[in-house]
């Protein structure tokens, strides 16, 4: 048990990341309101974001390019980072996206509540 | 010029569609213009596609491999065509091209003013790129960047219709695919955490070598990776955004999403469980099994909510839930045979579905009708359109001498092979099933007595879409040729893969 708690907080960048996924999870599959969900999303990806840069950082490493090695000091991965740039991009395109939709569930329901309009969509049907 | 062609065919393949796609919005409101130069960059990728796939056929199992930028393999990203990838390359623009010509001049009513049909096309074009992207790429970061492609292209062509549930079935498909892709990118992680590498074939050699010392992690990567592209293919239990965004969609689109959208996270979860985990691996953490369990329950839940549904769109989009279960429980089976009879059965149901989806729009648009209870006799007003529809139904059904046929009979023998007549008896059930909601459709449409108003065929290029679409159903049933070839020697490369 102590060694796993050790392990927890040396590692705390996948932690934090494991932590901030299930609330993101929890956050898109519970709430109704779309833009939460939106956020929730969000906050999944940037979980995910944390790994990936957690996973190339090397404590105390030299950044590449700029600086020397020295065998004291490596190297950080900078692969990760770049990937999660692209990663970055592809979720703002995302969001973007899923606002645009939002606005135009707006336009025509009158609400953000994804009850709501299920509820709506169901008289209509019926009606 | 030409060897300089032929030489980067591999990448033009990939890159035509979605550098025609960015070109569409510039000829704003010129639709006759935006229309022909769609239909004849399908026409041109088709004889790229073709001229590819016969030079991967000749070469007898040596992948043609295109190194992007001239990086060498670890460090730059690779574009591989194997026989996998010509054998999806080619179902890819088979069924687009069709799907095109049948857009054309259709498309206004559905989707609204003229630039919103431009937009249409420019998407179109770009799930285009991206699946054909994803067929033949061998960078594990790459098929993450296609895959978002393609689902944003999806949402958009979902979401292109007039009215305001395409935007709610847009908005659901949105959220459930962006959580399947950041599993998806969560299980790259974790994949490249343990082996340094991003491309496929090298992280397989590490990988084999270094899993043992942290199984846990490779366990995390597998299920990220099942779940995420699970979700955006539309496995049983993740199904939930599939009958909604493809009942929603402007008919072209339903159609393309069905047959090929759906098939390309299959072929990239093919690649990833084969070719970067490998048969060993996955027999080590008993994905097979799960892939089987999952095939079946989704062949027989996905067949019986069909049954229940009279809207004839979600019928279909159902159907389409039960027969990706028949491609799962290929891919779980494991041997040449079975693996064989799951990319053909990829093909053919690709083609049956689109044809199946545009029949279905064609009556719709021209009857304003959404229910199969009151198409009655429609068969006697729109021969063409309902001729098509049973030539689609029989062969989903999986009559011989149609293109079903071929793939759910290597199905079963590679079931009998294994020795698992539980899948052997899902498959054939399955196929009953399928009788059971495509026959009463056929029944109805037929043997009812004509009703009094005015429904007429559609256009002309509508009508040669769904004659090419049948005639390629039905010569694949019968001379399925060079396809079952393909087909077969990418199953044979996915099992031997080292």
């Amino acid at each position: 048990m102590k060694i796993f708690l050790e392990k927890l907080v040396v590692n705390y960048p996948f932690t934090i990341a494991v932590f901030l996924f299930m609330i993101g999870a929890l956050i898109v599959l519970t709430k109704s309101n779309l833009f939460k969900k939106l956020i929730g999303i969000n906050v999944m990806e940037s979980a995910i974001y944390i790994m990936f840069a957690g996973g190339g950082n090397i404590r105390g490493g030299a950044v590449p390019i700029l600086e020397e090695a020295t065998p004291k000091s490596l190297f950080i991965n900078p692969l990760p980072s770049a990937l999660m740039l692209t990663g970055i991009v592809v979720s703002v395109s995302v969001t973007a996206f899923g606002l645009a939709l939002i606005i135009r569930l707006y336009k025509t329901y009158g609400t953000t509540d994804a009850r709501k309009i299920a509820e709506m969509r169901n008289e209509v049907i019926k009606g | 010029m030409m060897t300089a062609i032929t030489d980067n065919l591999s990448v033009f393949v990939v890159i035509l569609p979605l550098f025609i796609a960015f070109v569409l919005p510039t000829f704003a409101r010129r639709m006759k213009l935006v229309e022909g130069l769609v239909i004849s960059v399908e026409t041109l990728w088709l004889i790229g596609v073709g001229y590819l796939a016969s030079i991967v056929l000749m070469q007898k199992g040596l992948p043609i491999i295109y190194k992007l930028g001239g990086w060498e393999a670890p460090w730059g990203i690779e574009l591989k065509v194997d026989s996998l990838g010509a054998f999806f390359l080619l179902v890819i623009v088979g069924v687009s091209l069709p799907v095109a010509l049948f857009a054309r001049g259709n498309l206004t009513e559905e989707v609204g003013s003229k630039e919103r049909v431009i937009r249409f096309y420019v998407l179109y074009l770009l799930l285009g790129g991206a699946m054909a992207g994803m067929a033949v790429t061998n960078d594990l970061f790459n098929v993450f960047v296609l895959v978002e492609v393609a689902t944003l292209s999806c949402c958009g062509l979902v979401s292109a219709g007039n009215h305001p549930r395409a935007a709610e079935a847009a908005f659901k498909y949105l959220i459930l695919a962006t959580l399947g892709s950041t599993l998806l990118l969560g299980g790259i992680g974790f994949i490249y955490m343990t082996t340094g590498h991003l491309n496929m074939s090298f992280a397989h050699g590490e990988l084999a070598q270094v899993w043992q010392n942290s199984p846990h992690v490779v366990w995390m990567a597998f299920s990220f990776m099942l779940v995420g592209f699970g979700v955006k293919s539309a496995v049983f239990p993740l199904h939930v955004w599939l009958p909604d965004a493809h009942s929603n969609a402007p008919t072209p689109a339903s159609a393309i999403l069905s047959s090929i959208a759906v098939k390309g996270y299959l072929i990239c979860l093919l690649k990833v469980l084969y070719n970067v985990f490998g048969p060993a691996l996955m027999v080590q953490f008993n994905v097979h099994r799960i892939l089987m369990l999952a095939g079946m329950v989704a062949i027989i839940a996905g067949s019986i909510r069909a049954l229940a549904q009279d809207e004839l769109k979600r019928r279909l989009a159902y159907s389409t839930v039960a027969q990706v279960g028949y491609i799962l429980l290929g891919f779980g089976l494991m041997n040449i045979k079975s693996l064989t009879g799951a990319l053909f059965y990829l093909a053919s149901h690709a083609v049956i579905k689109s044809s199946l989806f545009l029949a279905a729009g064609a009556m719709i648009g021209a009857t304003g009708k959404k229910n199969i209870s009151e198409l009655a006799g429609i068969g006697r007003k729109m021969p063409y359109t309902m001729a098509a529809f049973t030539i689609g139904s029989l062969s989903l059904i999986g009559i011989p001498l149609f293109s079903g046929f071929i793939g759910k009979w290597n199905l079963l023998l590679g079931g009998l092979e294994t020795g698992n007549i539980l899948s052997a008896i899902v498959i054939v059930l399955g196929s009953v099933m399928c009788a059971v909601y495509l026959l009463p459709i056929i029944r109805i449409a037929y043997f009812e007595p004509a009703p009094e108003e005015d429904w007429q065929d559609p256009g002309l290029p509508q009508k040669i879409a769904l004659i090419l679409l049948s005639a390629a159903v039905m010569i694949l049933g019968i001379l399925p040729g060079p396809v079952l070839e393909l087909a077969t020697r990418a199953a044979t490369e996915l099992l031997m893969f080292q």
